[in-house]
């Protein structure tokens, strides 16, 4: 099922000063794929990812969002980010405000939806996420756990149709890295696309369209779980997943 | 003292009005200028920074006393030599811009502290949804910010109340100008200015209690 180019990068560079930290990145990723994404740390798998959003600005090469060039200046960013979903290492939750406040703040401000209706697929993703209890909680009354899926909720109650996931279970005690990643599972059962950063390789050979194994500013190997996982021929891989599972 | 209260009791009392009127007007534009400068420090921007940078920098250089002279005595003179003759600005007005200068470098300082406080990863998530740099900043940032900031806020509320003071030295009729003509015609001046201490201090007193309050609450509402 060769779907459309959601996110088509070529040639990408990024480079902090002097230390060049992507050296060339080429990726496509077709409608309802799910990327994970391996490498040691440091490696600049969160860099690519902030890449892709405009988190960070590219030294050099071509991004393109749904056919949105996200290196030309003239683009709406703000517009383009609405449809590109983002779970982070430490959630980054609003810890002023409700879980249900977290999940309502963009949609309303970005008038995608009125407060009644954004409230309405609050519910809807809260109970999704299984959480639908905590709609009046604040952040700081939540578990990890509960605060990475009320992230993911709130990414979702923009419709994103890409969601990228920043190592989604690093900070989560290890009891609390299942509830996340079925979520995730679910999610790209929905047929979301999704590129995933993470260090869980179960999740990877079980969820994954794709493996993409970055080391040293490029990538170095990709293909099926299978292929990379189980038969990796590059030495870097071999090394890292010795080093892994 | 009592002879005092009783002859000019009223008149220092109004004195205070004054110099609530002159702090509260000064307070307001300190928290725009601080706002603005603030913002203008914390933007990624190498030009904002540099222009909040020199002007928190320029006016903390300057003694307040010095900043209210230039503007009471030298401003004027500037405008009506641009060809503006019949500019006239009085004493508040003066009183204002000079304090609100001074004061709202220092607030400069503090909501560039406060911003930078919250942790980074705040402003990426609003950007992340979609949400522009003002919103996030409005939405997100600054509510957590103003947290960290209320106790330093206070403590340069209560600083300014009482520079008022040095604005005697350009005529406003402020608490201590009132006193200092007050002991000059009945001549006690040891409680004259007792006096006036003590009201300064009682305002300032129930100012900060009053701010403690505020602080509790924004701090419990979470
Ligand atoms: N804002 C930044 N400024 C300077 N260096 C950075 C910045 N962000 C990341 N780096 C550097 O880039 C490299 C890759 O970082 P990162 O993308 O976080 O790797 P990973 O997510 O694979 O662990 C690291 O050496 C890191 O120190
Ligand atoms: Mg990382």
């Amino acid at each position: 099922m060769a779907g459309n180019v959601k996110i088509h990068v070529s040639n990408l560079v990024k480079r902090f000063g002097d230390l060049e930290v992507l050296k060339d990145i080429s990726m496509d990723v077709t409608e309802g794929e799910v990327v994970v994404l391996l490498g040691p740390s440091g490696s600049g798998k969160s860099t690519f990812l902030r890449c892709l959003n405009r988190l960070e600005t590219p030294s050099g090469g071509q991004i393109l969002i749904d056919g949105h060039d996200m290196t030309d200046k003239h683009t709406d960013l703000n517009k383009v980010r609405e449809n590109i979903g983002m779970v982070f290492q430490h959630f980054n939750l609003f810890n002023h405000l409700t879980v249900m406040q977290n999940l309502t703040l963009a949609p309303v401000e970005t008038k995608k939806a009125t407060r009644a209706e954004a409230e309405a697929t609050g519910r809807k993703y809260l109970e999704k996420v299984g959480l639908l209890d905590k709609a009046n909680a604040y952040p700081s009354q939540l578990s990890g756990g509960q605060k990475q899926r009320v992230a993911i909720a709130r990414a979702l109650c923009m419709h994103p149709d890409i969601m990228l996931f920043d190592e989604p279970t690093s900070a989560l005690d290890p009891e609390m890295v299942g509830e996340v990643l079925s979520v995730m599972q679910q999610l790209a059962r929905d047929g979301m696309t999704m590129v995933v950063v993470t260090h869980e390789i179960g999740f990877a050979r079980e969820v994954a369209s794709r493996v993409v194994f970055m080391d040293g500013g490029y990538i170095v190997e990709q293909g099926t779980p299978e292929e990379v996982i189980l038969h990796p021929k590059e030495p870097r891989t071999i090394d890292f997943l010795s080093k892994v599972l | 003292m009592l002879r005092i209260i009783q002859i000019y009791g009223t008149m220092m009392v109004a004195a205070m009005g004054q110099t609530l009127l002159l702090a509260l007007l000064s307070l307001f534009f300190a928290c725009l200028l601080g706002l603005f400068f603030g913002l203008l420090s914390t933007v990624r921007n190498r030009a904002c920074n540099i222009i909040g940078a020199v002007y928190v920098d320029a006016i903390r250089g300057w003694p307040l006393i010095v900043l209210a002279y230039f503007v009471y005595f030298g401003i004027p003179m500037l405008i009506q030599g641009l060809g503006f003759k019949s500019f006239r600005m009085d004493s508040l007005q003066a009183g204002v811009i000079a304090l609100s200068l001074n004061c709202g470098a220092y607030m400069a300082e503090i909501i560039r502290a406060g911003i930078q406080s919250v942790d980074k990863g705040q402003m990426e998530a609003a950007r992340s949804l979609g949400l522009s740099y003002g919103k996030s900043m409005f939405k997100v940032v600054l509510p957590q910010a103003i947290r960290t900031m209320i106790p330093s806020i206070i403590n340069q509320f209560i600083i300014t109340l009482k520079d008022t003071s040095i604005l005697s030295v350009i005529g406003f009729p402020e608490l201590t100008n009132t006193t200092k003509n007050v002991s000059a015609n009945v001549g006690l001046p040891m409680q004259a200015w007792l006096l006036c201490g003590l009201m300064y201090m009682v305002v300032i007193i129930i100012l900060s209690k009053a701010s403690k309050n505020i602080e509790r609450r924004i701090n419990r509402g979470r």
